[in-house]
């Protein structure tokens, strides 16, 4: 199947993220989508499958002229959208999972769970899979999971396959098991889009490429013709917004510091520190395991190898209670699932951790001075709210954010961790942020920035260590700090 | 002209009210249902004092009885708050009052009072016991949900069925009785009046709105209902809170048992209590709980309790058949959750 897309514009509001975007991809062929967070890959790819709807440009597939409504109109053209987050219920058998939806059934209705399984079977022996059509998919590890989705695509008489991210939680030997069922595919005539973000990958597995930015198409040809380093080059751009950050000259004592940390998961062999009045960034692609290394180390999550010293001493952080007692703040990433009680107040949102620090006889909240403290907090952050009592959902994405930093800079915090700061906050309140960023560490707090952007982490980091799969690839000052360095550390090009 | 535009400015008043707190839909309901349950009452009367008194009393009766389940409502707000249930009240409250019972007992056979332990002491060493072993199976369910994470359904459905059961057994030889001077405790007459038992209820009341709003326990049951990952990223001892609510949800039962206990002056092991959860439940709701967990407040569930005990009396006044009440109470509850702003999925 031949698939073109001319011209493709898009804007939400008067934010145009696609701007006459050019992109193809053919039969039997594996084309690389490239292109940073925010770049347009997805919105592209949510066209094409018939999610979002779009404002300029033609879709042709075989020269023909189609539009999508509705996912379902696009699977049935033939175009299968393999998302991260796969479409598949645990607790069903594969086979189940394969033909949900549209069962067979015998003459009295009852299902016909050995056509299924036969059906199945053949489908699997056609693609040389070693699969058991009534594994439950509980049972299967994650590419796995990924082969049945794509077979069930499959079934539907998928010819063009659009994955997003496939390998972003995969160990080494699903990603080769992933590989060969892709190699399989294109063997067979199918079409693949493979978006991701590691280049050494995308080398191998890719015929073609197409890279995005800020909403353009930049450059697209084949694999062959281009190194990994020319890809990250492209995928940065030339354009560098100049950021002034101050780094700090006086430095205080060693306030944190890892030594050897491990999940046996997550992360490996993690070993770093950070002093009084310091920024130190921990950067990488999403699913790097940064996330998940400060969550441990903030007790949030299960146990770790290795040892963590707080001011010298040796810690065991086994809950977040303690973490918070031992002065440590932790602002976590996604602010709506993890940073905002929705039912409560800006105020009480905002003096979550002092709560119960602020009491009249031991016993009652003292609101005056719990007002007060947040107070101070609100000028500081110039938050724009109405009154305190508003609920929390009555603030723009940017104030909420500012009151989450509230609540953590309430408890005077010795050590700030800083998950995805800026998160859904717009370039203004961004900028508001890096700016107490750089205020905190000038009080004398240590802040651990973690971000999947290079600008961020160069804006406000004196530090910063790139990981790759959990580990730690490279540690750069701030001038050795760059994009395409950067870029190229966390895809995994340079070791 | 300026007629209009003041009807507008209270349409929109209304609105806003109706709207914006939660509590003022409920309200409204309260109000409808007396009103309802006043003209049900009739004017036959004399005087409007004789009228006053006979409305007085009426109502009167409806608080004494629906104490106890008011008692129970105001810990299960806590409860449900936090996103859990407890169906266990019914029996705890069951295997309370055998407890207490076996204390109090003032006959030869009586465990206190064969070591000569009688009288005002015994009553007291009783309720002191029935109110710990109500903090004790409240903090062992607590435990179960917490560091055995059981769903609160299950732990509690468990425990509703071990309670009674094990009590039922244990009480099949012993039959304590109950001194006449316990049943003071709520059929003590003021003035001629019986009302001890609603005095219980809304100083406990009092110091449940007092703990949900102003105690950094109370906020913290809020935030672990409303969003529990995010109250453990803010340091709060999430497991503490639920236990917690749980322990005071046994406390408040152990309480309502006294009450009951005194107020009958014996006990139906096999039937006592039953119903209560459902009835309690049922309260929370129709006072604007939410059974996600995270919106709520004592206030609305004392509406609830009102509104239920309010719409029985006036099916009784009306004679309606009693097997047919309790559809009512079905129709109010779901009637309260259709009128609540929901979040859409």
């Amino acid at each position: 199947m031949e698939l073109e897309m001319k011209g493709i514009s898009k804007s939400f509001g008067a934010n145009l993220v696609l701007d006459n975007v050019d992109f193809s991809s053919h039969g039997g062929c594996i084309t690389a989508l490239l292109g940073e967070n925010g770049a347009g890959k997805s919105t592209l790819m949510n066209i094409l499958g018939g999610v979002i709807d779009f404002n300029g440009g033609d879709i042709l597939l075989d020269g023909e002229k189609v539009v999508f409504r509705s996912p379902r109109e696009s699977l049935d053209a033939g175009i299968a959208f393999i998302h991260q987050e796969l479409n598949l219920i645990n607790d069903l058998a594969v086979y189940e999972n394969l033909f949900i939806g549209r069962e067979i059934r015998k003459k009295g209705g009852m299902l016909d769970r050995n056509e299924m399984m036969a059906q199945a079977k053949a489908v699997f022996d056609e693609m040389e899979l070693d699969l058991d059509p009534a594994a439950m998919v509980r049972d299967l590890d994650a590419s796995y999971k990924q082969i049945v989705e794509i077979s069930r695509a499959m079934m539907m008489n998928a010819r063009l396959v659009i994955m997003d991210e496939p390998t972003t939680s995969l160990t080494d030997p699903e990603i080769e098991r992933v590989f060969s069922f892709m190699r399989m595919l294109r063997k067979n005539g199918v079409g693949i889009i493979f978006i991701s973000h590691k280049l050494r990958e995308v080398m191998e597995i890719c015929d073609t490429y197409t890279v995005l930015r800020d909403g353009h198409m930049v450059a697209s040809g084949s694999i062959e013709n281009v190194t990994p380093e020319l890809l990250a080059k492209m995928m940065v751009g030339h354009d560098v917004r100049s950021g002034k950050n101050r780094i700090s000259e006086n430095l205080g004592s060693v306030v944190m510091e890892g030594r050897n940390l491990s999940d046996g998961r997550h992360f490996e062999n993690i070993s770093f520190s950070v002093r009084k009045g310091e920024v130190i960034g921990f950067t990488g692609l999403l699913g790097d395991g940064r996330s998940e290394l400060f969550q441990a180390l903030f007790g949030a999550a299960g146990k770790y190898d290795g040892s963590l010293l707080i001011d010298g001493r040796e810690v065991r952080m086994r809950s977040t209670m303690q973490a918070v007692s031992l002065g440590i703040g932790y602002l976590p990433r996604n602010r709506k699932e993890n940073g905002i009680v929705k039912d409560l107040s800006i105020l009480e949102n905002g003096s979550l951790v002092t709560l119960s620090k602020r009491r009249r006889l031991g016993l009652f909240i003292d609101w005056k001075a719990v007002k007060g403290d947040f107070e101070k907090e609100r000028k500081e952050l110039s938050i724009k709210m109405g009154a305190p009592s508003d609920s929390i959902t009555s603030l723009s994405g940017g104030n909420q954010q500012k009151v989450v930093l509230a609540k953590w800079l309430s408890m005077n915090p010795k050590v700030l961790i800083l998950d995805n700061p800026t998160q859904g906050v717009d370039v203004r309140a961004k900028e508001e942020i890096y700016e107490i960023i750089l205020a905190l560490a000038e009080a004398g707090v240590a802040v651990i920035v973690l971000s999947s952007e290079a600008q961020e982490i160069m804006r406000v980091c004196s530090r910063c260590f790139v990981l790759y799969h959990g580990r730690i690839i490279g540690e750069l000052e701030h001038s050795e700090m760059n994009e395409e360095r950067m870029m190229r550390l966390a895809t995994g090009v340079e070791e | 002209m300026e007629v209009s535009s003041g009807k507008k400015d209270f349409v929109s008043w209304f609105k806003e009210l109706w709207t914006q707190h939660p509590l003022f839909s409920t309200l409204i309901a309260l109000i409808v249902m007396i009103v309802l349950q006043t003209l049900a009452l009739g004017f036959d009367q004399g005087s409007f004092g004789e009228w006053l008194s006979m409305w007085c009393r009426n109502w009167l009766n409806i608080l004494r009885n629906n104490a106890t389940i008011g008692i129970i409502s105001l810990g299960m707000t806590l409860v449900i708050i936090t996103g859990g249930i407890d169906l266990a009240v019914g029996s705890t409250l069951v295997a309370i009052g055998a407890i207490i019972m076996i204390f109090i007992d003032g006959s030869q056979t009586g465990l206190l009072a064969s070591a000569g332990i009688t009288g005002f002491p015994a009553y007291l060493i009783g309720i002191l016991m029935g109110l710990l072993a109500g903090l004790i199976l409240g903090e062992f369910t607590g435990v179960l949900i917490t560091w055995g994470r059981i769903p609160p359904f299950i732990a509690t459905l468990g425990m509703m069925k071990i309670c009674r059961s094990v009590t039922q057994q244990c009480m099949q030889t012993i039959n304590p009785s109950v001194p006449r001077a316990f049943t003071q405790i709520a059929n003590m007459r003021i003035g001629g009046l019986m009302f001890m038992p609603i005095v219980y209820w809304l100083i406990i009341a009092f110091i449940m709105y007092w703990i949900s709003r102003n105690t950094a326990f109370g906020r913290h049951v809020f935030a672990v209902g409303s969003n529990e990952k995010a109250a453990k990223l803010s340091g709060i001892n999430v497991q503490r809170v639920k236990r917690g609510v749980y322990a005071i949800m046994g406390v408040l039962v152990a309480v309502a048992s006294v009450l009951q206990v005194s107020r009958i002056g014996s006990m139906d092991y096999a039937n006592a209590g039953s119903g209560y959860e459902m009835d309690a439940i049922a309260a929370v709701i129709v006072g604007g709980t939410s059974m996600a967990g995270g919106r709520g407040s004592i206030a609305g569930s004392v509406l609830g309790v009102l509104i239920i005990a309010v719409m029985n009396n006036l099916l009784n006044l009306l004679g309606v058949p009693p097997f047919l009440r309790e559809a009512f109470k079905g129709f109010i509850v779901i009637g309260a959750v259709l009128l609540q702003k929901k979040e859409k999925v």
